[in-house]
């Protein structure tokens, strides 16, 4: 799953945004990666995953479904101002594209996020493609409410991840079936815990017992870090995140065969957030 | 069930699937290595393959799940891809605790998988949906 996470930074690394070269690198074989977690801070983390989508649903022509609690207001900056040398109307029918390709859902509990995921594979929603992204926005807002189905958040974050990743592996057995395959489906997922969340710059807790389970069903971790040092206000910059890759799906991608002929994933980026809102990416 | 066991669990299965075939048992070094593997659940798991606990539901989808039938009667439904059961065991033992690789009703899904007695099943896909969720109890 860091593929199209890479794509996204890849893809926003120049000041200008949003290349309109659509051909960007390709993402690498994404064999074994499939499911990432986005661990941070909620508002940089929903703005990755709102990237990630639009990059997914235009440079990648996927079909996208995106749960979150609360709705989207407004888009990242990097999309409002990604491309200036496009006029307004050729902006508006690029988003128009990406939008079509990408379904929000917002349910309120749980309960109505287990049953909109459990119904991916039912043929309303694998008609005319069934969606080779589905992206969960703050995982913990859904984990930490009331749920009549689980004793505690433990349980319920392990039946959320394992119902995500069963369904992913389902439509990317439908995908590959399909002439036109854009299989296969991936997962990403934001989530802060609450060790995180209390603390002011601190890293993300590796104790929190939820995100331990969440790492069992996840293969890649993409952890965001505030950098609080002075340099970034020195740059006049409103804020720099570190990005860090880990996880078994990384591992694995570097034990591959294809390792020789291709360079390997950058594993540690960095964000950079101006004062207008735009994201900046870079390799570290 | 894709398998996201450790290696020496993979190779076990194999083993008891090949000798099944052959002689239509488990021989006891197996049964004993099911047990030094999984712990107490083994036997529990057995008990369940014995009584054909474990069914596999499709619906017309092509979706699948497991479904087994707890020793209190209970059904529980778990996943094709991945490890995942909504009994108090796989709560308690296998996460929180982390001192188990699987309870024994997934354990006896794979048991059951490798001797070829899983039992079939057709559901609606919206029976199927609601199994996944785990909203209401079938």
């Amino acid at each position: 799953m860091s593929d199209i996470l890479t794509v996204v930074f890849r893809t926003f690394m120049s000041h200008t945004g949003l290349k309109t070269d659509l051909a960007a690198d390709p993402p690498p074989p994404a064999a074994t990666t499939r499911s990432a977690l986005v661990v941070g801070d909620h508002s940089v983390s929903r703005s990755v995953l709102l990237l990630a989508a639009v990059t997914a649903a235009s440079h990648l022509g996927l079909r996208v479904m995106f749960f979150t609690r609360t709705q989207i207001q407004s888009l990242p900056a990097s999309l409002q101002k990604c491309v200036p040398s496009l006029s307004p109307e050729s902006l508006k029918f690029l988003f128009s594209f990406s939008f079509k390709k990408i379904k929000f859902s917002y349910p309120r509990t749980v309960e109505e996020l287990l049953h909109q995921i459990a119904s991916l594979h039912e043929s309303t929603n694998t008609s005319p493609t069934p969606p080779s992204l589905i992206i969960v926005d703050r995982l913990e807002g859904f984990l930490r409410g009331h749920s009549e189905l689980h004793p505690g958040e433990q349980s319920c974050a392990a039946h959320l991840s394992a119902l995500l990743c069963d369904t992913a592996a389902f439509l990317t057995q439908v995908l590959e079936k399909r002439p036109s395959s854009s299989g296969p489906c991936r997962v990403i997922a934001s989530f802060r815990s609450q060790e995180d969340a209390g603390q002011a710059g601190g890293e993300p807790s590796a104790t929190d017992p939820v995100l331990d389970i969440l790492d069992r069903y996840f293969q890649v971790r993409c952890t965001l870090d505030q950098d609080r040092g002075y340099e970034a206000a020195a740059a006049g910059l409103q804020q720099v995140w570190n990005i860090y890759l880990s996880g078994r799906g990384i591992a694995d991608a570097s034990d591959t065969k294809d390792c020789e002929d291709r360079p390997a994933e950058a594993q540690e980026w960095q964000l950079l957030i101006y004062p207008d809102g735009l994201m900046e990416f870079k390799v570290v | 069930m894709r398998s996201r066991l450790p290696a020496v669990a993979e190779q076990l299965f194999r083993d008891i699937q090949k000798t099944y075939e052959d002689t239509s048992q488990i021989p006891d070094d197996l049964l004993i290595a099911l047990k030094f593997v999984f712990g107490p659940c083994a036997l529990q798991a057995l008990d369940l393959v014995d009584q054909r606990s474990v069914t596999c539901l499709s619906s017309s989808s092509g979706r699948k799940a497991f479904q087994v039938i707890g020793g209190s009667g209970r059904l529980y439904t778990c996943f094709v891809s991945c490890h995942y059961c909504p009994c108090p065991a796989f709560a308690y033992t296998v996460l929180r605790r982390n001192e188990g690789l699987l309870c024994k009703h997934i354990l006896a899904v794979y048991l059951c998988q490798a001797i070829g007695v899983t039992q079939q099943e057709s559901v609606s896909d919206q029976q199927m949906s609601t199994l996944l969720s785990g909203t209401v109890a079938p």
